[in-house]
């Protein structure tokens, strides 16, 4: 793809390549870093399988696919693609983002977003069994629009609970589906 | 014959005909917003197959189906902001004609078309997909076990840009799969009893299409408003149907068998439709690139036929070949259906009531959406912060009705990452799907395969249809690599490099 | 000095437009023109497009105005529009208002009621069926 392709590719996720390399184009940005992340992550993933597999007993005496069997495949398949993605980036594969008709990939990564709503979902889930779908929905919904921009936060609110409660009522009666009151038991 | 009116009395029933039009509206209404399109609505959609009943939930998801492929043409014309890769060929002319004061020809001439090859594409595949099951019945496991993994093979490397990414997702979605008990054995649920049954599927597609794609917009939210071009109700007068019937029909003629090969998708037939109207264009050559209808007309035409012909593989062999598919048959696997030959012997009622409602939601379609076009454009003044929260509401709602447990959300949450990093790194969604549903069917397939002949392998290649697909295979993985050792030869281009070129010539 | 207006493609946006457009004129100012938008809907109507802003560039330098037009993307109109006449030090801001039921007014608040309090210069609100005479 590049010049980088005479250098010996590192196997594994290495470190990235000499600083002179990128120095004759500065134009051209240089290896897709987070992308050796990935190829950890892929690593670690197939290693975890691999050993996961090994752990197993073997099946009925008369099976002939073991259930180690896939586990092993796979596991072999992530780590050897970990390497090919490791390679492929330091000869400077670079990872195209998605695109969507509400994305402006021009701009940076609105990391201040992300954490909120990251952080509005780790409360949701810590909150849930304590306080039911009714209050977190509602609290899931604000968190979310504020979060995402929308200031007007008692309106937030407002429609939030709106949402839960009708959401609650809809699968209790529509689909007969009796979500978890939580401390509003006996009120909804 | 018979079944298929007995599907037409079922699908007319109050109840179904609610649940088609419901699903018609839904689907044009997240195909027209931008950000949310038919798979993720699918998906956020399964908590239903609770408690309705088969026919009512795949007949809306049908409607979805449908719908999504028509809503966002609209947005392609109106906005110039094509959503999906399949409607970005209708982008090229039909935001041109929107500009030159000829929207409403444009959207009604993809109403119409696609109304026309949709129907046109259903009748074909009312007539096949049965055929094909009938031909799929007898075969064996081995045969079975080779179609799998060439449904898996072609998702994974015919579509999307990258083959090492799309093998990457691949093996994420099958290790996905692996999580939970077989023969009695815990498999990667590192000992919690919480994921001895396996992840469930729900939480798995909730998690990448809707939590993936919401954190992703969030994060390159584009801020600066779009135009949109005001639009009336969309009309045609005679000079444009005269120019549009041959592509409508050309269209769909490319559409149904490329959708209907379980290497399907939309893309590839658009693009090939477009550029035989450029050339059967004659008199009318000079209009392409600055708003011609027969590039709409074909395209669009091509487009909604392909959705139609991905049902065959869907229904009669069970594999699926688009997002949307892949979501279908989860929510079939729910409610304890397996897609495939044995479908159409176990549940006919149920198959042809299907099929029929298709029918219905086409018309539909056309009946709803050719009047409401200028209402589906105020939908895109909803304001996005409202849009992204209720995505996330709905999926955490969703995950936590599979077992009312706060485990399930935790899993949400840690999968929407994942989403959210697949798009980052450009990892095709679709294979991790495929993965996570085929994978457990591939492993059952293979075990019944080789129980038969005690574990003699050959048996694998022992069915002449067996060796076909693997000689496919071959061809699907090899073939560009010999195109490439050829002297003298360029490797085969991408049909995104195409796109792009096609896009650059027409826009200057 | 400069006079700010806040625009918007609407009747009261032209409005508050023409009066601008006066005011720069009869005290020989420069016109700044401002179109924000807060973006968070994919479409906003109160967004010039690109024709319309054409349009009015060439409506006011026919008029012989040393007009500037601005469309920011920001967390906050109102606050944006005050920042801007701070920025120019603004002689005069001109902003194009409606009639408000009482009710509409306490369910959506008021744009042009928070300008008027919280801006540092004068501010001329006109009214779009005001029609310049």
């Amino acid at each position: 793809m590049s010049a980088a392709g005479t250098r010996p590719a590192p196997d594994g996720p290495a470190p990235d390549g000499p600083a002179a390399d990128g120095s004759a184009n500065r134009a051209a940005p240089g290896p897709d870093r987070a992308q050796y992340g990935l190829a950890a992550f892929l690593a670690l993933v197939g290693v975890l399988t691999l050993v996961d597999s090994a752990g197993l007993r073997p099946g009925f005496a008369d099976q002939v696919v073991q259930p180690s069997a896939f586990g092993y495949v796979i596991g072999a398949a992530l780590v050897l693609l970990a390497v090919l993605l490791a390679v492929a980036t330091a000869r400077g594969d670079r990872a195209e983002g998605e695109a969507g008709e509400d994305v402006d990939l021009t701009q940076r990564t609105d990391w201040r977003t992300l954490a909120g709503l990251a952080g509005v979902l780790v409360a949701t889930v810590a909150l849930l069994d304590r306080l039911g779908w009714a209050i977190v929905g509602a609290l899931l919904f604000a968190g979310a629009a504020t979060v995402l921009g929308n200031r007007h936060w008692v309106r937030n609110l407002l429609i939030g609970a709106v949402l839960s409660v009708a959401s609650w009522y809809g699968f209790y009666v529509g689909l007969g589906i009796p979500i978890p009151a939580g401390v509003l038991d006996g009120i909804l | 014959m018979d079944a298929l009116l007995t599907g037409f009395e079922l699908a007319l029933t109050p109840e179904n005909l609610l649940y088609a039009v419901v699903g018609v509206l839904l689907g044009t209404a997240v195909g027209v917003l931008p950000g949310i399109g038919p798979a993720m609505t699918v998906a956020l959609l399964l908590p239903v197959t609770y408690n309705v009943s088969p026919s009512a939930a795949l007949i809306m998801f049908a409607g979805i189906y449908y719908g999504g492929m028509y809503g966002g043409s609209t947005t392609s014309i109106l906005l110039n902001t094509p959503g999906e890769s399949s409607s970005v060929i209708t982008a090229l002319e039909g935001n041109k004609m929107a500009k030159a004061g000829r929207a409403a020809q444009a959207l009604a001439t993809a109403a119409i078309g696609s109304f026309v090859a949709g129907t046109i594409s259903t009748v074909l595949l009312v007539a096949l997909a049965p055929t094909v099951a009938d031909w799929v019945v007898v075969l064996g496991a081995p045969s079975y076990f080779a179609l799998m993994v060439l449904a898996l093979i072609a998702v994974t490397s015919v579509l999307g840009s990258s083959k090492l990414r799309g093998f990457i997702s691949l093996a994420l979605g099958l290790t996905i799969g692996l999580v939970g008990t077989a023969t009695g054995q815990a498999r990667l649920t590192f000992g919690n009893p919480l994921l001895a049954d396996g992840i469930d599927i729900v939480v798995v597609a909730v998690a990448i299409f809707a939590v993936g794609e919401a954190l992703w917009v969030a994060a390159h939210l584009r801020r600066r408003p779009l135009e949109i071009i005001p639009v009336g109700r969309p009309w045609m007068d005679r000079a444009d149907w005269r120019r549009s019937w041959k592509p409508w029909l050309r269209g769909t003629a490319y559409g149904f068998p490329f959708g209907a090969l379980p290497a399907g998708g939309a893309e590839m037939p658009t693009f090939l439709s477009y550029i035989t109207e450029r050339r059967l264009a004659g008199k009318h050559k000079a209009e392409f690139g600055k708003g011609a209808i027969e590039g709409v007309a074909g395209p669009e035409a091509a487009n909604n036929a392909s959705a139609a012909g991905t049902l065959v593989p869907l229904l009669a062999i069970g594999l699926p070949t688009t997002a949307t598919a892949a979501v279908i048959l989860a929510a079939m696997q729910g409610y304890g259906l397996q897609p495939g030959p044995q479908l159409f012997e176990a549940e006919p009622e149920l198959v042809w009531t299907l099929l029929a409602s298709l029918f219905v939601a086409n018309t539909l379609l056309l009946v709803i959406n050719l009047p409401m076009a200028p209402l589906w454009a105020k939908l895109l003044r909803i304001p996005r912060p409202y849009l992204y929260a209720g995505i996330l509401f709905f999926a955490v709602l969703g995950a936590y009705s599979v077992n009312f447990q706060w485990f399930d959300v935790a899993l949400l949450g840690l999968f929407g990452a994942l989403g959210f990093a697949m798009r980052r790194f450009g990892l095709p969604v679709l294979p991790l799907i495929v993965g996570v549903i085929l994978g457990p069917r591939l492993e059952e397939q293979l075990g019944q395969a080789l129980q038969l002949s005690q574990g003699d392998v050959s048996a694998l290649w022992g069915e002449p249809v067996a060796v076909v697909v693997y000689a496919l295979i071959a061809v699907l993985l090899l073939g560009p690599l010999v195109l490439r050792l050829i002297p003298g030869r360029q490797g085969p281009e991408r049909l995104e490099d195409r796109v792009d070129e096609l896009e650059e010539e027409v826009r200057r | 000095m400069t006079v700010v207006v806040g625009w918007t493609p609407d009747a009261r946006g032209y409005a508050a437009l023409v009066r601008g457009a006066r005011e720069a004129r009869a005290h020989g100012e420069d016109l700044l023109v401002v179109n924000a938008t807060t973006g968070t809907a994919a479409v906003d109507d109160r967004f010039a497009a690109a024709s319309d802003v054409t349009e009015v560039r060439s409506l006011l330098a026919s008029l012989g105005i040393e007009a500037e037009v601005r469309q920011p993307v920001v967390r906050d109109v109102t606050e944006a529009l005050l920042g801007v006449t701070e920025e120019v030090d603004a002689s005069v801001l001109v902003i194009g208002i409606r009639h408000r039921s009482p009710v509409g007014k306490l369910i959506m608040g008021s744009t042009a009621q928070r300008i008027l309090l919280d801006a540092r210069c004068p501010v001329l609100a006109v009214k779009a069926d005001d029609s310049p005479r």
